[in-house]
């Protein structure tokens, strides 16, 4: 018998009553869970500062949310008006800003009748309560109303406003005239309902398809205050985005059995009861906060150097997880030497789901989403290729937070230069992005090919609506400065240009630089002024483009006449753009005498055909192998070289060793005296036997239609 | 087939020909662009996307031109198989050696039948190109309109295997009907085709087995050639030269397969019908057709 046998009853009934109160104690609600502090300095100003509670309602696809946020005055100008951005609103109809813009379906997709999509805004309140600075950080919007106070009920005083084209029916930009000014340093909170209808299928970057959201933009998000002014730019179909840093706390809830992926760390998670889960989520330094859910995700973890990696994959993806998650890795290392230290401890890749791909290849703060298909072979790299993109975004547009509108090129371009130096580097110097079936292409043959659609059609630097055209905006945002960075990469050597990227990100991490700015850093760190580069490469739509015109090679024949020798020495080269040279001089129609050394005449021009002027190397190979080097400045229409030598010359080539891929042409850099075909004939008869090949038997059409499909 | 190797050299120079129709205006443009620059010479190794790049940008026109010769040329080139065909058949009916009158003589008279017969025959390769089809109605029976990614690749595989059977066998049905009209000197092609159809489909394993056979012995032949040309890479006039004769006596091969075929339906044909599709009397079903002694 034990003791509680022995135990008179009454003494058990009052140990169980106690056993049952302290139960109960300990299974009371926990205190809301506080997030961690992930920077203990904060890395960013921390302007604007967003706490948000949001259901999703997965069978309407919308969204209701309460959003709190904190806005501080960092400027040295009295605000007296808040200015949000309403991205959601693009979709709303076909007037918007956005929808005129297209004209084409965009990224593959047409929106039906239940794909529109739009925020709307139910209220609107601001506050100037004495004790801001005071309030805790996780302070939600449920309990925020109380300590808001005193606060003014704004909604009635919303406007939407159209700075860029007047468009009175585009709703992306709500201004709020605010009831009392702001002052530089003061803070003010505003609480917003709000309810977001996610477009279905999914439509540039955003939306739903059956169960699986990709939610971005979803939020009333505030402009940026800049220069005096608010920088608020209407949501174009060309344009990305622009905010301020701050912290984020939010709690999606979702299906129970969804996964979450976001911005920032899970803090926690909990069951609701109701068959929903509210996931928690912290995010501090970050300028955007972007989410997705599926409950039919599977998780894939891994890890470089400090960084934690988290892909959701989609089910008929999952033959692809070991190259996806070997490509983020890759890039998270390869960033963080060459170009500084990625300072968040994690980094979400979403794989998007069948029928919305819009949403693939796209980023935001410490996550990015990917694009890959069942089957695609290794030798085509094209997730790789995004996932080393989207990862540099967390650089360049992320921490070095540019204006997305108004120079595109210094995220995406910059970018685009990274890519081209990375992938290389990872996956080979020549067949780096495409390997496969003998095809060999790299990222900078790539950059080119798209460059070369559309060269000369606008500068780079523009505003991104104010573009010729999507394909404009495109390759002046992407593959040209790409090229542009790389040739003064070559120009300057790579470690110079290293340089001048780390210091860059050093110095303009969590900043908005701009284009001068890099400039700046350019000039400093070469240590010479490179304007007159910047001046033709950013601002106009010149073309690099040099040539060996032409190029000769005959002998020297017996002077005729009095007092005339020759020499073999260097110093009879001669380089003039003057048409009276010694070349007339030396050309004569003599025949050289028997027993006398053979010699020469040799020349080649050189022209610059377009409006870009570089400083190129000249190289001319002799028939004994000697190689001769000549520099020009490049500056004026053409040059000449001029030889006397006892050998011919055999062939001269501009820019041997392939510094400036920016060149719009590269096979007119190069001339030999003697024709050269029998490459051109290998090409002929390759192609000549596919085309007996195909003529025979025709059905080999339908091979290429479903190898085009796989590569599609 | 050796003993008719001047029908297989008609064919081959036909093929030749044609093949370098299409080839020589693209020669001329990359002569012209490249043919004076190192790179005329840089090609004879590896192929330069570049290159490929600079010369789209640089010659335009010759797309439009290819874009043109592309519809043109190869319609040309099946018409005059289709020609040729005529003259084959009737040799390989006859089973007398290869006179060269004979044969162009027979290509003449049967070209406008198997003309008519081709376009009476392009519904019937309508009907079977429906054939892949079939899988896209399992799929979406098994699958419902959105399944797995690994689903709709397979199936396209499965499709693609559809779309090759589909050919094969509008092929066969175009050859049988041939066949037919040669050795019964039909002139209504409706009734050829109809008896192409039937013979093709009532002995489909012999049929089609035989053109499966002779199809994957020429991409067998392709799958050995491939890496053959690939590693005839070194930049060298004999090289290329090799390289060539290699194309050709590819091509010269597969002309004799192809006549192999025409000759194998044919003997095919007769056994199947064990020559008796030539008298009225024999024939219960056809109306009012005047035949021919087998």
């Amino acid at each position: 018998m034990n003791c509680l046998e022995r135990m008179p009853l009454q003494q058990k009934r009052l140990l169980a009553a106690i056993t049952l109160l302290i139960s109960s104690l300990l299974v009371l609600p926990a205190k809301a869970q506080e997030p961690p502090t992930l920077f203990e300095e904060p890395l960013s100003p921390r302007i604007a500062n967003y706490n948000i509670d949001v259901q999703l309602n997965t069978d309407t696809k919308v969204l209701t949310a309460q959003e709190l946020l904190v806005w501080h005055n960092q400027t040295q100008s009295v605000v007296y008006e808040l200015q949000f951005h309403l991205y959601m609103n693009g979709f709303r109809n076909t007037e918007s800003t956005f929808m005129q813009g297209t004209g084409n379906p965009r990224r593959s997709q047409r929106i039906k009748d239940k794909g529109w999509g739009f925020i709307e805004i139910d209220r609107l309140v601001v506050g100037y309560p004495s004790d801001i600075q005071n309030l805790p950080q996780t302070l939600f919007p449920d309990s925020a109303l109380n300590a808001m106070q005193p606060a003014a009920d704004l909604t009635a005083g919303m406007t939407f406003i159209q700075p860029d084209d007047g468009n009175k029916e585009d709703k992306s930009i709500l201004r709020v005239p605010l009831p009392k000014p702001l002052r530089p340093g003061e803070k003010v909170m505003v609480y917003l309902d709000f309810r977001t209808k996610l477009p279905e299928p999914s439509f540039m970057r955003t939306g739903a398809k059956k169960e699986y959201f990709m939610v971005a933009q979803w939020f009333p998000k505030m402009g940026v205050h800049i220069n005096g002014e608010w920088n608020t730019h209407q949501f174009h179909s060309r344009t990305n985005f622009f905010s301020d840093f701050g912290v984020y706390n939010v709690r999606m809830t979702v299906p129970e059995e969804n996964l979450v992926g976001a911005t920032g760390l899970q803090v926690s998670v909990s069951k609701n009861g109701d068959g929903t889960a509210t996931h928690f989520y912290h995010a501090e330094d970050v300028l955007d906060f972007a989410w997705t859910t599926s409950p039919d995700f599977v998780e894939v973890t891994g890890k470089s150097q400090d960084v934690d990696i988290r892909m959701l994959m989609q089910p008929d993806h999952l033959d692809s997880q070991d190259r996806m998650l070997e490509s983020t890795k890759l890039a998270v290392q390869y960033f963080q030497d060459w170009y500084g230290d990625y300072p968040y401890p994690n980094v979400t890749v979403v794989d998007q789901r069948r029928g919305a791909e819009s949403t693939g290849g796209m980023e935001y703060p410490t996550l990015f989403t990917t694009s890959t298909s069942y089957g695609l072979p290794k030798g085509v790299r094209i997730p790789e290729m995004i996932n080393t993109h989207e990862f540099g975004h967390s650089y360049w547009y992320h921490m070095l937070a540019s204006n997305e509108f108004e120079e595109a090129w210094l995220d995406e371009g910059i970018n685009t230069y990274t890519d081209m130096q990375i992938m290389p580097a990872a996956y080979g110097k020549e067949a780096n992005t495409i390997d496969v079936a003998g095809i060999k292409i790299g990222q900078t043959t790539m950059a080119r090919a798209q460059y070369l659609s559309l060269p000369d059609a606008d500068p780079l630097i523009k505003s991104s609506w104010k573009f010729y055209s999507g394909r404009s905006y495109g390759i002046n945002s992407y593959a040209r400065p790409g090229l542009v960075l790389t040739t003064l990469q070559n120009y300057l050597g790579w470690d110079t240009m290293l340089k001048v990227i780390r210091t860059y990100v050093e110095r303009w991490r969590f900043k908005h630089p701009r284009s001068r700015d890099f400039f700046d850093i350019i000039n400093e760190v070469a240590g010479q002024n490179l304007d007159w580069f910047f001046e033709q490469a950013f601002y106009t739509n010149a073309i690099l483009d040099y040539t060996v015109s032409d190029i000769f090679s005959r002998p020297v024949k017996k002077p005729k006449g009095y007092d005339y020798t020759l020499s073999t020495t260097q110093e009879d080269s001669v380089v003039t753009n003057d048409e009276n040279t010694v070349e007339e001089a030396a050309d004569t129609d003599t025949p050289s005498a028997e027993g006398e050394e053979k010699l020469y005449f040799s020349g080649v021009n050189i022209r610059r055909l377009g409006e870009f002027e570089f400083p190129v190397e000249v190289e001319l190979i002799f028939d004994d192998g000697e190689i001769v080097r000549e520099n020009w400045d490049g500056q004026a229409l053409w040059t000449k070289f001029r030889y006397t030598k006892p050998v011919r010359l055999v062939s001269a080539t501009v820019d041997p060793d392939y510094k400036i891929p920016l060149d719009a042409n590269l096979t007119n850099n190069s001339r030999v005296v003697k024709k050269q075909t029998l490459g051109i004939n290998k090409l002929a008869v390759r192609w000549m036997f596919w085309q007996q090949f195909v003529l025979d038997q025709p059905d080999f059409a339908n091979l290429l239609f479903r190898i085009g499909e796989v590569l599609n | 087939m050796w003993t008719n190797k001047r029908m297989v050299f008609i064919f081959f120079a036909t093929n030749f020909m044609f093949g370098l129709l299409l080839m020589l205006p693209g020669r001329a443009a990359l002569s012209g662009f490249a043919s004076q620059t190192l790179m005329g010479q840089k090609l004879a190794g590896r192929f330069s996307f570049d290159f490929l790049f600079d010369f789209i940008r640089e010659n335009g026109t010759i797309i439009d031109v290819y874009a043109v010769l592309f519809m043109i040329v190869p319609a040309v080139y099946w018409l005059f198989g289709l020609f040729l065909s005529g003259g084959a058949f009737a040799m390989f009916n006859s089973g007398e050696k290869f006179s060269a009158g004979d044969f162009w003589w027979n290509c003449g008279k049967y070209f406008g039948r198997f003309a008519r017969l081709l376009l009476l025959s392009l519904p019937v390769f309508g009907v079977l190109l429906l054939l892949q089809f079939v899988w896209v109605g399992l799929e979406r029976l098994f699958w419902g309109s959105d399944p797995y990614q690994y689903i709709t690749y397979w199936g396209a595989w499965v499709k693609f295997g559809l779309r090759t059977i589909s050919i094969l066998l509008f092929g066969l049905v175009l050859d049988y009907s041939r066949i037919y009209t040669v050795i019964a000197d039909e002139k209504r092609m409706r009734i050829s085709l109809w008896r192409g159809i039937r013979c093709a489909f009532t002995n489909l394993g012999q049929t089609f087995g035989l053109a499966l056979t002779l199809f994957l012995a020429g991409v067998v032949v392709l799958a050995f050639y491939n890496p053959i040309a690939d590693s005839l890479s070194a930049p060298n006039g004999f090289v290329i030269f090799t390289l060539f004769l290699a194309q050709q006596l590819y091509m010269f091969w597969r002309m004799m397969l192809r006549l192999t075929l025409y000759s194998s339906q044919m003997h095919l044909y007769q056994r199947i019908t064990d020559g008796v599709t030539l008298s009225t009397a024999a024939r219960s079903d056809d109306v009012g057709l005047e035949g021919t002694p087998a």
